[in-house]
């Protein structure tokens, strides 16, 4: 009898895996799978990016592109010492003596690099920026993985072509402080506002998110004609080495008051044989004034930053109506202490450096929105999120179970369920789509309409009254499966368009977990009951 | 026996049981009448709608004594320190400020290192501008008003009926008006997230009714009570399955963005018990029986005329 019954069970299996719609459920399972590639045993630290001109840098290291998560370059060792966890990569970085050299090995070459010099109040600084390496290929989003995120208003509209030098221009301001990491797109919202949308992953320093905010307009007047502006048409090269720019030695560090020290700062730049020619027309009509022993032109070079005066120059005489192609830019940095005010110089002359490299962006623009978000805080999270999901499928499994009372529902119902879960995933991963909070809610909502639509498949074609017809039953489950699937379908569309896309996440989620559930998951599930309980 | 009374009671005071939703209705635009009457707006907004920031920090000094040092030292400002509890335990706390630009946030944060240890790790620091979290609500209101719009006009397409098409509107309408009063009232704040917990439920309330008006429409076996039971017995089954995942999540989610969406949904749930179980059935016998009549009245006319 047991016997008759397991063998009856196996042929219905087997006719299970010749349905169609069974066997592409399962091609779009395996597809989905490779696209996720879970990689457990994939520890270890990966270099996230390369600071320019960074000993990294220089010894060879390139900022990596990579086609996905799992595509980073690994760090295997630091001088012999084999790194496994981000506490080795610290532990290892952190011995480093300035001047030494360094040997570190990836998974791809070894590099040498020389540990460069700190200043004060500084940690070694090798230039790279590096992560626990990802375990499979799904994209975590800013809110779970941590780092920055910016949202930027332009003050006033601006033309596609404008928007296209404004993203050009933050990039490229980024890129300065090593930042390739990031992501820097337009969004509008359903009104037609526009916005710039920028998540830097990893944490961020705070001047980062100062530079990107700024319009950056610099100009350099003398008796208020503008000789110069930042921007590679003017200004053909910034100079950004220890030899040309830098603490100002000449000035150093003073003491104002009791609370307040000024730092200098200077670096060279390079301009333009034009820029070059407009400086000599300027200086050409003034005169030269004696002061201190030293002579100099009677007006000074005056630069202006976002329209405030930032430094004052005074000029040689012997550059009086000289087309000089090279000019030292100084300003100043304050702080309480003289590191706070050596630091604060660092910065201001990085800021500048950088505006001078990126020009200025076409308008204005203003923070909107500005969160900082802590990878430790992210992770318990998204730990948490997948315990919960765990805990309400099982919630989910006890109701059916109550329910329904046999295995021949329950099985297939929570397998597909978990099917579906992949299917969506598994696209996320083929798009590349970043899975911040709101697409775990997205998820959240497929398998809600998942559970609801396959209960509605279970009872309109096990009980469902009247015609035993097993096609003409399945057809009107499918009919207000189809009903339901196209109303909320029209419901999430208006989602992807508002707000800055700060609720994408959920609408791209529901959506393609939606489809695939009701396109694929769905009636195969109940192509499984028909096979497993007719006649 | 007793469901037998339940059933028999159903059957009798159905159109009866129609005040129940209604009233729920009433009650609950009252309620949102109130609350732009006393605050101006019609749901309580959290920080990441009105604008302001929202710090979390990963701690596990107590959140009653951080609140009430922030209490102390930025007194009637405003600043609001929840905690974040993983299973019963305080893993971190958040605190909801006003404060919109660095200069202000900063002296917050100072005085935080102060009473608590954290690392640049431990920390989230989420700002929005109040012009953004107003624009924020207001698009994705508006979205919610066409994604409400685009979903009756598919409702009516598959259906093809008046009455039954605007019986779906009206349950989905009062849903979402009612759990809006009812989430007022509990006092939670409304973030970026709830929004998509109110575009879920709306999901949720479509696969209900869609299931109902599916079932007693388009089958013509058995009396309107057969049809309905059978609908009724499977619309349970799925509000229940819906339910128990919802209230497990509201259980052991660490997150306020989850807790808050899993509080929507359980009411949402609930209240469409009610709309489309009472009152949407109602409608839709009512509508039956009028039409039956009306059939039935034009077909022995047109034999008389013969």
């Amino acid at each position: 009898m047991l016997i008759i019954l397991t063998v009856a069970t196996m042929s219905k299996l087997g006719k299970i895996f010749r349905s169609w719609r069974v066997l592409l459920l399962l091609f779009f399972l395996v597809c989905a799978i490779i696209a996720i590639r879970p990689s457990p045993g994939n520890d270890g630290v990966v270099i996230r990016s390369v600071l320019d001109n960074s000993s990294a840098a220089l010894a060879g290291i390139q900022s990596p592109k990579p086609s996905g998560p799992l595509g980073y370059e690994h760090i295997t060792s630091i001088d012999d010492s084999e790194i496994e966890t981000l506490e080795d990569y610290v532990r290892a970085t952190e011995s480093l003596q300035p001047g030494n050299t360094v040997r570190i090995v990836t998974d791809t070459a070894a590099y040498v690099l020389d540990v460069p010099n700190i200043g004060i109040n500084e940690t070694v600084n090798l230039g790279l920026k590096v992560a626990p390496a990802a375990t499979s290929n799904l994209r975590k989003g800013l809110d779970i993985a941590g780092g920055s995120r910016v949202l930027l208003k332009p003050q006033e509209e601006v033309t596609d072509q404008d928007m296209i030098i404004i993203i050009e221009s933050l990039t490229q301001r980024l890129n300065v402080y090593g930042l390739s990491d990031v992501v820097i797109r337009d969004a509008t919202d359903l009104s037609g506002a526009q916005f710039i949308s920028i998540e830097i992953a990893g944490v961020t320093e705070d001047e980062v998110r100062d530079v990107v905010a700024r319009q950056g307009k610099f100009e350099a007047k003398i008796s208020n004609d503008t000789v110069f502006v930042g921007g590679n048409k003017d200004v053909s090269y910034v100079c950004r080495t220890a030899e040309c720019s830098g603490l100002d030695p000449q000035r150093g560090c003073g003491q104002i008051d009791s609370e307040t020290w000024s730092c200098g700062f200077f670096f060279s730049i390079s301009l333009s044989p034009e820029a070059a020619q407009r400086q000599a027309e300027a200086t050409k009509k003034l005169s030269v004034v004696a002061e201190g022993g030293q002579r100099y032109l009677d007006h000074p070079l005056e630069l202006y930053l976002d329209d405030k005066l930032v430094d004052t120059l005074n000029i040689a005489a012997d550059l009086k109506g000289q087309a000089a192609t090279s000019i030292q830019i100084s300003g100043a940095g304050a702080g309480r202490t003289q590191q706070e005010a050596a630091q604060d110089a660092l910065d201001g002359m990085k800021r500048l450096q950088t505006i001078l490299i990126t020009g200025s962006l076409p308008v204005k623009l203003s923070i909107e929105k500005m969160d900082t978000i802590s990878p430790l805080l992210g992770e318990q999270f998204l730990r948490n999120i997948v315990l919960v999901g765990f805990i309400s499928l099982a919630a989910i499994g006890l109701v059916v179970v109550l329910r329904y009372r046999t295995p021949k529902v329950v099985v297939p119902m929570m397998l597909m369920l978990v099917a579906e879960v992949i299917l969506t995933l598994g696209f996320a991963a083929v798009v590349g789509w970043n899975l911040d909070i709101a697409s775990m809610a997205g998820i959240i909502i497929t398998i809600g309409t998942a559970v609801d639509h396959l209960i509605v498949i279970t009872d309109e074609t096990l009980r469902g009254a009247g015609s035993d017809d097993w096609n003409k039953k399945m057809k009107f489950a499918m009919f207000i499966v189809f009903g339901a699937y196209a109303t909320d379908f029209a419901g999430m569309i208006p989602l992807w368009f508002a707000g800055a896309g700060l609720l994408k996440g959920f609408a791209f989620t529901s959506i393609v977990g939606i489809s695939f559930g009701v396109i694929i998951a769905r009636p195969a599930y109940a192509a499984i009951l028909k096979l497993l309980y007719e006649e | 026996m007793f469901k037998e009374k339940v059933i028999h009671f159903y059957d009798k005071n159905y159109k009866k049981l129609l005040i129940l939703p209604m009233l729920l209705l009433v009650l609950s635009i009252a309620q949102i009448a109130y609350q732009v009457y006393s605050t101006g707006d019609f749901i309580n907004k959290g920080t990441s709608l009105k604008g302001g920031s929202v710090i979390s920090i990963s701690t596990e000094t107590d959140v009653a004594v951080i609140r009430e040092f922030l209490d102390e030292r930025f007194p009637g400002q405003g600043i609001n320190v929840r905690s974040i509890t993983d299973t019963g335990r305080q893993i971190g706390v958040t605190i909801d400020t006003p404060a919109q630009t660095d200069e202000e946030i900063t002296p917050i944060l100072a005085a935080l290192r102060e009473r608590v240890q954290f690392g640049d790790d431990d920390i989230t620091v989420e700002i929005t501008g109040s012009s953004l979290g107003s624009s924020f609500f207001r698009q994705t209101f508006t979205a919610l008003i066409i994604a409400f719009i685009l979903m009756s006009l598919v409702v009516f397409l598959y259906f093809r009926m008046f009455v039954p098409s605007i019986a779906v509107v009206l349950a989905g309408f009062s849903d979402l008006v009612e759990t809006v009063a009812i989430f007022n009232l509990t006092g939670y704040e409304l973030s970026t997230a709830g929004i998509a917990a109110f575009l879920m439920l709306i999901g949720y309330f479509v696969d209900a009714n869609i299931l109902l008006t599916s079932r007693v429409l388009k089958r013509r076996e058995g009396t309107f009570l057969d049809r309905f039971k059978g609908a009724f017995t499977t619309g349970m089954t799925m509000i229940t399955a819906t339910f128990a995942a919802v209230i497990a999540a509201l259980i052991f989610t660490n997150s306020p963005v989850v807790r808050e969406i899993m509080v929507i949904l359980s009411i949402g749930l609930v209240v469409d018990v009610i709309n489309t179980w009472v009152q949407n059935a109602a409608i839709l016998r009512i509508y039956l029986e009028k039409d039956s009549t009306h059939k039935d009245a034009h077909h022995s006319h047109g034999g008389h005329h013969e």
